[in-house]
Parts: structure tokens; C-alpha cells; sequence
């Protein structure tokens, strides 16, 4: 049997040193994050010898989608974060930037692709365009 | 309030249905440590966090298990959705689709519907981030059971990612343990200065006390009890 191998489990041997507590951990870029689910490289973990999976976009539209959730990852890892170290302002400072890019982004795709919020400025059409798809959970929609 | 947003939180693109797969992984939608268990955990303990912190952190997370059981849910649904009814006795999965069709039903892999009992509130912020730690670490060893049973990559890399989302949150709770301890340890005056603080009856009757904390609080709940069957008497 092929067991998981604790001993060589680089978050159980951070656990132990207790660099959880560190203030300014390294962090991943937002692309490099995103594929890992795991902006904070002092956490990162990995699962026997399995890789994360490699994102493609194949035209314009997943493109800007893919972006839109690296950046949106990268804000939400920094929001948790926060929570537990408010006082931290290099990381408060980062989270602003990622933000900001988020909502940029998010602007950008709805202007194209139609509103990801139903209050979206992109909504704002003689026809509803909320209704349309794809909804999440088509594989189409989906890069 | 809860606002949505037609995007997962991770790509889902499975092109090959598995029935077998979607057996086992609707116990991270309906089962003791799957991800509905979790958002409602969190956003019911967030209530009767100490402070803005607690409930920050709980809040934050508990959204986020949201979007995670709307990724399983889609993994699930796409696995299924095009299977044939002989693929669907051959899986087991004949059950369920006596009662829900291929629709969405959240259970354990063995069926066992979702049931409240899966997770605790018990208002004590020590114990119930001690639960939210074991919670995610559960998920983690449950994520790495369900990577061992498959090999389809569409399907290995969101739990890859969902795996690891676990360490992460149990991090920042470990974080919030710890944080609270402390304030523990070195008693009441330093929990009189936490930022924004503004639950009165855990900070003049639980954090005064600490060393004697429990008596206290019970003698007090059970007096706070007594007063309120008086008053609808």
C-alpha cells in the first residue's frame, strides 16, 4: 500500500516549527496560487507525489476568466489572512492592489461576457441578461 | 446578507462520467466532514465569537465552504449527468435514483442523509475552534481518501485544490486558537483592551475570571435560565 508519507509532509514539519505564526510569509504569484489553492508558501503542502493540475485557456473569453479567478483567489487568501492579522500593513497594502485588479477585471469580463453579479453594471440592458448562461456548473462554463 | 456570483471559486471540467466516483464524492456534499457541514458550522459559530476577529475569520471561511460545496455539487452533477440507467444500477446509485433521479441529494457515501448532529455550537470560543481545527483536518485526510480511488485527472485536480484549501483554513484557525489563549493566559485586563470587543456578557462574566471561568459561567447560565422561566411564567 502506498501510504501518505507524514514524515516527509513539509506543512506537518512547519507546524512543528510553528512558522505559522510568521508575519510576512513568502507568497506564491496569483497564477502560481491559484493552481496550487494555496497563496502562502509556508503552508503549501503537497499530496504524495501529485502535481497541481496545469489551467489552459483556449480562447479570449477563458482567458479573462482564468485571470479573473487568480487575481479573486489571491485577494480571498490575503482576506483570510487579515482576518487573523489586521495589523500586518505590507499584506493590507497587497490585498488593496489584488483588489483593486479584481474589480478591474471583473469590469472588463462583464463588459464582454455579460454580469457576474445580477447588480453588475453590465446588467443594466433592455434585455435581462442575468438569465442567460452558462451557469457555473456546464461544462462550458468552465475553462 | 449573501450575494451570488455565476463563478466557481475553482474550474470543474469532467468529461468522463464515473457513478462510482459520484457515489463516493457526494460525502464531501451531505457527509460528517463534508463541506455543508463546514459552511454551517462556521456561520452558526460565528455568532458567539469574543470578538471582531473570531467573527471575521469565521464569516470568511464559512462563505468559502459555500462556494466549496457548489464545486463538489458540480462535480458530482457532471459525473452523472450522462449516464444511462444500467450504469446507474451497476454504481448502486439505483437507490437514489428511485427517490432523486439524478438530481442533487446530499448524503454520505453510503446514503446517509445530512444531518445537523454532524456539527456542534457549544458558544465557548476555545472549544469551538478546537472543533473548526479537527474539522478541517477530517476533510484533508477525507480529500486524500477520495484522490486514492480515482485517476481521472479532471477529477484528481479540484481535490488536489480542495485538499489543500483545508491546510490553509486550518492554519488560520490554528491561528485563532492560539490568539485566544493567549489572551486567555494573561488574563482578563489585556481581553479588556481586544480591539472592538462588544459581547458583555462573555467579557464581565467568562473573561474576568479565568481561572475560575467555568463555574462561574455555568452558576451564571443556570441563573440566567432560572430568570427567564420566571419572566414567561
Amino acid at each position: 500500500m502506498n501510504r501518505y508519507n507524514y514524515f516527509n509532509d513539509n506543512w506537518l514539519r512547519n507546524m512543528k516549527n510553528d512558522k505559522f505564526q510568521s508575519t510576512n510569509p513568502s507568497l506564491f504569484a496569483p497564477k502560481e496560487a491559484f493552481e496550487k489553492g494555496n497563496l502562502f508558501a509556508n503552508l503549501y503542502s503537497q499530496y504524495k507525489d501529485y502535481k497541481p493540475a496545469k489551467l489552459r485557456a483556449d480562447n479570449e473569453r477563458e482567458r479573462m476568466f482564468l485571470e479573473l479567478s487568480e487575481i479573486a483567489f489571491a485577494a480571498h487568501e490575503l482576506n483570510l489572512y487579515l482576518d487573523v492579522h489586521p495589523d500586518d500593513s505590507s499584506m493590507t497594502a497587497l490585498f488593496n492592489d489584488y483588489r483593486k485588479k479584481e474589480m478591474e477585471l471583473t469590469k472588463q469580463y462583464e463588459q464582454k461576457y455579460g454580469p457576474l453579479t445580477v447588480n453588475s453594471e453590465n446588467s443594466n440592458t433592455n434585455e435581462f441578461s442575468w438569465v442567460n448562461g452558462s451557469w457555473p456548473w456546464e461544462r462550458d462554463a468552465n475553462v | 446578507m449573501f450575494k451570488y456570483c455565476k463563478k466557481l471559486q475553482y474550474p470543474i471540467n469532467i468529461k468522463k462520467k464515473d457513478l462510482r466516483m459520484a457515489k463516493y464524492l457526494v460525502t464531501q456534499y451531505g457527509g460528517s466532514n463534508g463541506e455543508l457541514a463546514a459552511a454551517l458550522r462556521y456561520l452558526n459559530q460565528r455568532f458567539t465569537m469574543p470578538d471582531d476577529i473570531g467573527k471575521a475569520l469565521l464569516t470568511d471561511i464559512g462563505t468559502e465552504e459555500l462556494a466549496h460545496v457548489e464545486m463538489i455539487s458540480t462535480m458530482i452533477y457532471q459525473l452523472m449527468k450522462d449516464a444511462s440507467i444500467k450504469e446507474i444500477e451497476d454504481a448502486g446509485l439505483d437507490t437514489h435514483y428511485a427517490e432523486h433521479a439524478k438530481a442533487l441529494y446530499p448524503t454520505d457515501a453510503n446514503g446517509v442523509p445530512f444531518t445537523v448532529t454532524y456539527f456542534a455550537t457549544t458558544g465557548d470560543p476555545l472549544a469551538d475552534i478546537s472543533e473548526d481545527m479537527a474539522a478541517e483536518q477530517k476533510a484533508r485526510a477525507v480529500y486524500e481518501n477520495l484522490i486514492d480511488l480515482t485517476d481521472d485527472p479532471d477529477v484528481i485536480g479540484p481535490l488536489l485544490w480542495l485538499r489543500q484549501r483545508e491546510i490553509v483554513h486550518y492554519s488560520r484557525f490554528k491561528d485563532l486558537f492560539e490568539y485566544y489563549e493567549k489572551k486567555l493566559k494573561n488574563g482578563a485586563n489585556e481581553f479588556k483592551e481586544m480591539p472592538a470587543s462588544n459581547n458583555d456578557y462573555y467579557m464581565n462574566n467568562f473573561l474576568e475570571n479565568p481561572m475560575n471561568n467555568f463555574t462561574n459561567d455555568t452558576f451564571l447560565m443556570n441563573k440566567m435560565h432560572l430568570d427567564n422561566n420566571e419572566f414567561f411564567m
